[in-house]
């Protein structure tokens, strides 16, 4: 009976999975043979424009209603275009993985890809070397090919708005920062942040806590706590999850938010957020592959101006006077005035960094890795 | 009435039977729970089996993946084996990382074969100190291995984190943490220019050489044969403690010629995604291979396989990427209650009263 | 200087509460004689359980609950592979922790970043206005008074109960106590189970009480620390106490340094939790108390032949 069993179980299980596989082919081929027909229907009317296969490869989860998140939105942006279509990939590992991703994508003939987190830097030159053909995009990188041009945006631009609220609003002239590494984007909107506070208020002080996750909700919890313990009474944060927004209600403290509105989760406490929102800037993108015109090697930077980053409409607790003079500040950086790090600029230890009359290049912006007068903490 | 009864002689072809068993019950039971979510489960599948085995590139992906899984889990089998926990292959992986690095920064004008030998074997010196810590407190003052190595994992990757954001940064990354990117002496080339690296020449020269050890020397045969813990040093002849820091150094050496391996032909350089979790998968791979050298060949080729095929469910299915971990999961789950009818079968036997 | 130690003592409690919970969890597991190392899986499947069922009815309570039925899900199939089917202990629970981590991921996208309805931290009446000790023991929500309770019914149940006793018993000599007429399987699976609800319970706090959210990585290595503590409490439940405060304790005491303006790298503070650990293993271990440990911990019960 045993040896029986032996005999039919083996070979039973491995043909049961291996028809497993066999089975699954023909859906596949059907859906071949569907698409084809829809394309074709959808093409006639929109002229001879093919459809432009976009696609996007994120660091972490799309859920999380943080960086990857506001990438997201913009990419579903571009899927509402009648002549685009996206696929995603989630949580792709920096480095071998990407590479992986990134060629799996290429191959299945996407036309772009945009890798957005600064860690796909070199994968995504390796394989654009593999697929002349394809075009890359990457986001907060500094290496640019033939087929590969770089993009970011200025959120310091709103760090800058979001600091002259926090200015205005704080009682104990301590601002809280919950930041998670200290790489130089997040720097450069510490940065930001505390010269739009010092100077909407030249006695604050700008305290800094690293929790060295993006991603750790009770650690930034815990972090936006220990800053609230010691006086701040606003926080804000460079992290992917609203946990700091709630830590500052609880205490009955301000706080400002970060990649998306969070006022929904501290609905008492929120004065606002520096929120990004790629669609502008991917569909623009997207029509620029269509009609031919999109170049590599470049390096952009989309602003305010463009729609790519703005402040989440001020809370109700905003008085009327903060709110027009930010209103103002806003109004110049939409008209493409940019005076955030304008000179003169001193840093922690007093020195002058940035020299009066003159505004650092977007080179030193994007390796920026000093602190401003004002900020408490180590960039390290 | 069913009875367990154990078995007289262990049943010869059961454990690759209570693997396929348990991998066809891994498969339904993610196919259920894709099903569940509202996607089609064959196409899954078939999505599954084509991102892994479908092309040669594909074929070339798991290679690439499995040759570092490979090194790390010869390891944790070589600890386990004397039932020394060794959940630290992580960390031990990072500090052969960090050795690496450091030979690489430190002479980057050598040339490549004075160069990476070096680089191996600071690698395996740190990965295998690494390990030794947690050994001497296990011996000196009988500290559980499970906790000292885990906490040393998140330490390790503490230590790497500071490295990359402080001393060792590139000045050219733009204030980013990574080093700069090694020299050509630092890298591991690809065969005949190709993507697959000599890394994997490296895993058969080890492979082969452990399965010999494991085969041929009164220690490896011990290893194998007494089932394990202090029963081995008797029967070898060697002092307890001397075998556990011996196998502990060797555990972590291991490791750390995966993370030496990863830094230098994969990544060419240290940045904090280098750590993906082949430590802790490496242990899901030791258990599955039973400990056995040329099972953890198959084994980490197998895990690589489903890792890079759940990739391309991801892309094709959208389904988020800790798919692949589930299946991880439960396969090791069903493994470990199926390896239950190895050692014992169920009889039916007649109600007595 | 009050200033500074009150709210970080305030501070200890509540990060301390899940590692609590936990603790005790893995303490009722290994006094069975099972070791448990899913720990941190199961906190992770028990957040987002009790997190869905609070988003789902509207009630916290039942949320909680519901984390310390997730708890016991995943305990029982533990119990299944070790005791019945006589798994390795380690590895099983090792993949537990791996398909609690997946699980988590995988289930739980439609509901990361969104908000549930939770406990919010409240002064207790009365006690709350003593000095000092009402600042930093009775400002907070209600799963922390409940975590006080934990402890005393944990010590009466293994001192006062038979239940208590035969459990101990079994972690002790499974094969004394199957003589005396007991039964061990069914007592382990117990064990392993009833451990599984408080570890469950201690996985909801951190998505119903720490945060009103859940995302991924809540459990944010606790688990393993529980593992840990349980040896640094020697298997007892008023130093479990001790030792999830002092945990909670270090990880607080490291950001609100940073806040205060300190010059050490950031990272070299995170590992300041971790050192602990090894170092309160290591002065355990000195004191040479090993013999508290449940003496059949991780072996598995042989069937008779």
């Amino acid at each position: 009976m045993k040896k029986l069993l032996k005999l039919i179980g083996l070979p039973a299980a491995l043909l049961l999975t291996l028809s497993l596989f066999a089975c699954g082919e023909p859906p596949q081929e059907e859906k071949k043979a569907e698409e084809p027909a829809k394309t074709e229907e959808a093409q006639a009317p929109a002229e001879e424009a093919n459809v432009v296969k976009v696609g996007f490869i994120y660091v972490s989860p799309v859920g999380d209603a943080g960086y990857s998140y506001a990438h997201d939105l913009g990419r579903q942006a571009v899927d509402a275009l009648p002549y685009a279509t996206s696929k995603y990939a989630e949580s792709v590992p920096e480095g071998a993985d990407s590479e992986r991703v990134l060629r799996n994508m290429a191959r299945e003939g996407m036309d772009i890809i945009f890798a957005t987190s600064f860690g796909y830097m070199d994968p995504v030159m390796k394989v654009a070397k593999e697929f002349p053909e394809t075009k890359f995009m990457h986001c907060s990188g500094f290496k640019k090919g033939p087929n590969v041009s770089n993009y970011f945006g200025r959120i310091y631009q709103a760090r800058y708005l979001t600091g002259l609220i926090a200015g205005s609003m704080t009682k104990t002239n301590k601002l809280g920062y919950v930041a998670a590494f200290p790489i130089p984007e997040v720097i450069r909107g510490i940065n930001a942040f505390a010269l739009g506070a010092r100077q909407a208020n030249p006695e604050v002080k700008v305290h800094v806590v690293w929790t060295k996750t993006w991603y750790d909700p009770a650690l930034e919890k815990d972090a936006a706590k220990s800053l609230l313990d010691s006086g701040c009474d606003v926080i804000t944060q460079h992290q992917d999850s609203p946990a700091a927004q709630e830590a500052a209600q609880e205490a009955g403290a301000y706080a400002i938010g970060y990649n998306s509105d969070m006022s929904s989760f501290a609905p008492k406490a929120n004065l606002t957020s520096a929120i990004w929102n790629w669609g502008p800037m991917y569909v623009k993108t997207v029509e620029e592959i269509r009609d031919g015109t999109w170049k590599g090697d470049q390096s952009t930077w989309w602003s305010m101006k463009d729609g790519v980053v703005d402040i989440a409409p001020m809370g109700a607790m905003v008085p009327d006077d903060v709110r027009s003079m930010v209103n103002a500040e806003k109004a110049e950086l939409m008209a493409g005035k940019d005076t955030v790090f304008a000179g003169p600029v001193k840093n922690q230890a007093g020195e002058v960094a940035i020299a009066e009359g003159t505004t650092p290049d977007d080179g030193a912006l994007l390796g920026m890795d000093w602190f401003v007068e004002g900020v408490v903490g180590t960039t390290n | 009435m069913l009875k367990i009864r154990k078995r007289e002689e262990p049943w010869k072809w059961g454990a690759l039977v209570v693997f396929l068993g348990a991998l066809l019950f891994s498969l339904v039971l993610s196919a259920l729970l894709l099903k569940g979510q509202g996607k089609d489960a064959l196409y899954g599948m078939t999505v599954l089996w084509q991102g892994s085995f479908g092309n040669v590139w594909s074929l070339e992906d798991v290679l690439l993946k499995a040759i570092p899984l490979f090194l790390c889990s010869l390891g944790v089998a070589v600890a386990f084996r004397m039932q020394i926990w060794n959940i630290g292959a992580e960390g031990q992986f990072a500090l052969g990382a960090i050795g690496a690095t450091w030979m690489a920064l430190a002479f980057p004008d050598l040339p490549r074969f004075v160069l990476l030998p070096l680089m191996f074997i600071m690698a395996f010196i740190l990965g295998g100190l690494w390990a030794l810590i947690p050994a001497v407190l296990r011996l000196k003052l009988r500290v559980n291995e499970i906790i000292s190595t885990l906490m040393l994992n998140y330490i390790a990757i503490l230590l790497l984190d500071y490295l990359v954001f402080g001393v060792w940064k590139d000045p050219a990354s733009f204030g980013f943490p990574m080093t700069p990117e090694f020299t050509e002496g630092a890298i591991i080339p690809g065969i005949a220019g190709g993507r697959v690296h000599w890394g994997i020449v490296f895993c058969v020269v080890v492979g082969s050489g452990l399965w010999a050890f494991m085969r041929f020397t009164r220690l490896g045969f011990e290893l194998t044969a007494s089932g394990g813990g202090a029963r081995v040093a008797r029967y070898a002849k060697i002092r307890y403690g001397m075998l556990v820091l011996l196998v502990m150094g060797l555990s972590g050496g291991f490791a750390g010629w995966a993370g030496c391996v990863e830094t230098s032909a994969v990544l060419n350089r240290l940045q904090p995604s280098l750590m993906v979790g082949y430590g802790y998968t490496a242990i899901v791979v030791a258990w599955l291979a039973r400990l056995e050298p040329l099972n953890i060949a198959f084994a980490s080729f197998f895990l690589a396989a489903l890792r890079v095929g759940v990739e391309n469910m991801q892309l094709k299915l959208q389904i988020p990427a800790a798919f692949g971990t589930i299946m991880e999961g439960i396969i090791l789950l069903t493994v470990l209650a199926g390896q239950f009818f190895l050692t014992y079968k169920l009889v039916r036997k007649p109600r007595q009263e | 200087m009050w200033d500074f130690l009150i709210p970080l003592f305030a501070a200890t409690v509540q990060s301390g509460t899940p590692i609590l919970y936990a603790t005790l969890g893995e303490m009722m597991t290994e006094k069975g004689g099972v070791l448990n190392l899913g720990v941190e899986g199961m906190m992770a499947v028990s957040a987002l359980a009790a997190f869905w069922v609070s988003f789902m009815t509207g009630s916290p309570w039942l949320g909680f609950l519901a984390g310390g039925f997730a708890g016991m899900v995943m305990g029982f199939l533990h119990a299944f592979v070790c005791v019945s089917c006589l798994g390795n202990q380690v590895v099983s629970g090792l993949a537990l922790t791996i398909l609690g981590g997946g699980l988590t991921h995988f289930l739980g996208v439609p509901y990361v970043g969104l908000a549930a309805p939770g406990f919010n931290p409240f002064n207790f009446p009365l006690l709350s206005q003593v000095p000092v000790l009402g600042d930093i023991f009775f400002k907070h929500d209600m799963l922390v008074y409940v975590s006080f309770v934990i402890p005393v019914l944990f010590w009466f149940f293994f001192r006062r109960t038979s239940l208590g006793l035969h459990v101990a018993a079994t972690g002790e000599m499974p094969a004394a106590a199957a003589a005396v007429g007991l039964k061990p399987i069914r007592l382990r699976y117990f064990a392993v189970i009833a451990g599984g609800f408080l570890i469950g319970l201690g996985g909801a706090y951190l998505s119903l009480a720490y945060t009103h959210l859940w995302t991924n990585g809540l459990s944010g290595g606790r688990g393993w620390i529980a593992v840990a503590l349980v040896i640094f409490a020697f298997w007892r439940p008023g130093r479990a106490v001790v030792g999830a405060y002092l945990f909670g304790g270090v990880m607080a005491f490291q950001l609100r340094l940073q806040a205060a303006g300190t010059h050490l790298p950031s990272s070299l503070l995170l590992m300041l939790p971790y050192l602990l650990t090894i170092l309160v293993l290591i002065l355990s271990a000195w004191r040479g108390r090993r013999i508290d440990a449940p003496a059949a911990l991780g072996t598995n019960i042989e069937p008779e032949g």
